[in-house]
């Protein structure tokens, strides 16, 4: 519509830059601060650039500070309590959305009901839940606890309900089991829907911090986002262990994101619901 | 899991092929199975949960009753948990200061997620990743994001404060006074979520039709006037669909802080949350307190869904 030379275009696009500069610059500043030396990243004026560049804040923190071993906890719990979510929710779905059942509205509306109850108002019970069970301070606890999620439910049952009830029918008449109906039928048809599933929930587990921070207490069991919280509630903060411990719990995220970025944002748009 | 187990169970017996009356049977079944572990695993994380905290809420007790230490022995107490929460004084002003930082935090995210949707809604080349970086921020933690802007935010070595100090600005202390601590966490919020509501605000853009921007183009209608008369009415859904959105969020502000300021300086920027874990874990003998803390929380966020979902249907 507008001419590109415009006055009204040329502010536009300097508004552009301005949204870009305040977005781009906490997480670029973030990164370069990591990579310099303890002498140089207190240094006044501070340097946009590290001088002598180096990858011993990283060294130190992976090994010394045994964030390899945080670092393998939260994938292990992301990627189980992804894969256990994505699955019960792919099951919640098609039935939800592909079957007529007693109490079905019943147990649609408990689901969703859930979405009320976050973590934050159970606290104490939840933990003598898991105290009960034995799964304080397991890594399954971790994994478990959170592996319902109303969300994925929800857009699997939107997604599920698009998939034409005659291919369903056909593979009845087949005499098809019900479960081979799931698994060969529903499951390759909702593929991009499960994959944006994966990606979200690995994301929000990956993120989890209220979780862990109820359920473990071992050190040997600390997820990254513990090591993190201990490492800024420190009264001394070591800045050059954080930064590059912080860098690195953010690399799985970004490149998830970066690679499935269309998958992310427009799964968000048909939910619309943050975890 | 129990639950998980006789999930796993009936997947091996329906690979069998029964007889047709135990088929139907079986079909009947089936959509329970699909929905066990669901509801299994809700019921035992957060309906059990949520009931059994109900029930704490009007006793005196620790969160672990040890047969040992008598104090934390249940006992009940009926309402007295809530009254004691109304003299409370430390209750009353972390839930003045909550609700003041989500009156302050969500009104700003709401104006700044619309200023970027509607700057970044029409197309333009390279609109995609310039959207992917405003959007990226809602997909990192909150910690992570929280120690990003104290690493930036430092009184002698923070970037912030050194570009401040070349316009000849002297240093702020960021989060080293009361006042300032608590607008840092409302602006450190507000960036960390902008992405995320924006994107919603460009949904509901989109679901403007374009006609009617052509016809005010056609009357000669200004930018402004098409924007208070078109984009405004016709956005309020989503307009207040963010509202609620965010501020069940805000409600829940804790992470962050835990990063940013750890709650101070002093206790200036302790909100609801981090009272009641703290009162639950690092009290003696206020489990009941802290479920009556958590018990408020939840009617609040529960008239803010209530409120959300009535006007989801009533746009259908």
């Amino acid at each position: 519509m507008n001419n590109r030379s415009s006055p009204q275009s040329l502010g536009r696009n300097a508004l552009i830059g301005l949204v870009l500069i305040f977005f781009l610059t906490p997480p670029v500043w973030l990164v370069l601060s990591s990579f310099k030396p303890l002498e140089e990243i207190f240094a006044w004026p501070p340097h946009l650039f590290p001088d002598h560049a180096t990858l011993a804040n990283y060294v130190a923190s992976w090994s010394q500070s045994h964030f390899s071993r945080f670092f393998e906890n939260s994938a292990f719990v992301s990627v189980l309590s992804a894969a256990l979510s994505v699955v019960i929710s792919v099951m919640a779905g098609y039935g939800l959305s592909k079957f007529r059942f007693k109490g079905e509205t019943l147990v649609f509306l408990l689901i969703m009901s859930a979405l009320m109850i976050p973590l934050q108002i159970i606290l104490i019970p939840i933990f003598l839940v898991l105290r009960d069970l034995h799964l304080l301070n397991t890594l399954w606890g971790v994994i478990l606890a959170p592996a319902a999620t109303p969300t994925s439910v929800f857009i699997m049952r939107q997604y599920i309900r698009n998939i034409p009830d005659s291919l369903i029918e056909a593979a009845r008449i087949d005499a098809a089991s019900e479960w081979r109906i799931l698994w060969r039928i529903i499951v390759p048809l909702s593929i991009p829907a499960i994959a944006t599933l994966t990606a979200f929930n690995f994301v929000w587990r990956w993120n989890d911090f209220l979780w862990p921070f109820l359920i473990i207490s071992d050190q040997d069991n600390w997820t990254v986002q513990l090591a993190l919280a201990s490492n800024v509630g420190q009264w001394d903060i070591n800045w050059p262990r954080l930064l590059s411990m912080s860098v690195m719990s953010l690399l799985p995220t970004l490149v998830l994101f970066v690679s499935l970025q269309r998958f992310f944002m427009s799964g968000l748009l048909a939910g619309a619901v943050k975890e | 899991m129990s639950v998980l187990r006789i999930e796993a169970e009936t997947g091996r017996s329906g690979e069998a092929s029964p007889p047709v009356v135990r088929r139907a049977i079986g079909r009947t079944m089936f959509p329970y199975l699909l929905l066990a572990p669901t509801v299994g695993l809700l019921c035992v994380f957060t309906f059990y949960p949520l009931i059994q905290g109900f029930w704490m809420a009007f006793f005196k007790r620790g969160v672990v009753v040890a047969d040992r230490v008598p104090a934390t022995w249940p006992k009940y107490v009926g309402f007295h948990n809530f009254t004691n929460l109304l003299g409370n004084e430390e209750f009353l002003v972390t839930l003045a200061k909550t609700v003041g930082f989500v009156c302050a935090a969500v009104p700003l995210l709401t104006l700044v997620s619309l200023v970027l949707a509607l700057l970044l809604k029409p197309a333009f080349r390279g609109v995609g990743i310039v959207r992917a970086v405003v959007f990226f921020p809602s997909m990192v933690s909150l910690l992570i994001i929280g120690i990003t802007w104290k690493w930036m935010l430092g009184y002698n070595s923070g970037i912030v404060n050194y570009l401040l100090s070349v316009f000849n600005v002297a240093p702020v202390p960021w989060l080293e006074s009361d006042l300032l601590s608590q607008i840092a966490v409302v602006l450190v919020w507000v960036w960390a979520n902008a992405g995320f509501f924006m994107m919603i605000f460009i949904a509901g853009l989109t679901t403007i039709p374009e006609t009617l921007y052509e016809a005010a183009l056609v009357d000669g209608t200004s930018r402004w006037r098409t924007f208070c008369r078109i984009t405004l009415p016709l956005l309020a859904p989503t307009v207040a669909l963010v509202v609620i959105l965010s501020s069940v969020e805000a409600f829940k502000v804790y992470e962050l802080v835990l990063a940013l300021t750890a709650g101070g300086p002093g206790r200036s920027t302790v909100y609801l949350i981090q009272l009641i874990y703290e009162t639950a874990f690092n009290k003696p003998a206020q489990a009941g307190i802290a479920a009556a803390q958590s018990l408020v929380l939840f009617v609040i966020l529960f008239v803010l869904t209530i409120a959300q979902l009535r006007m989801a249907r009533s746009d259908r």
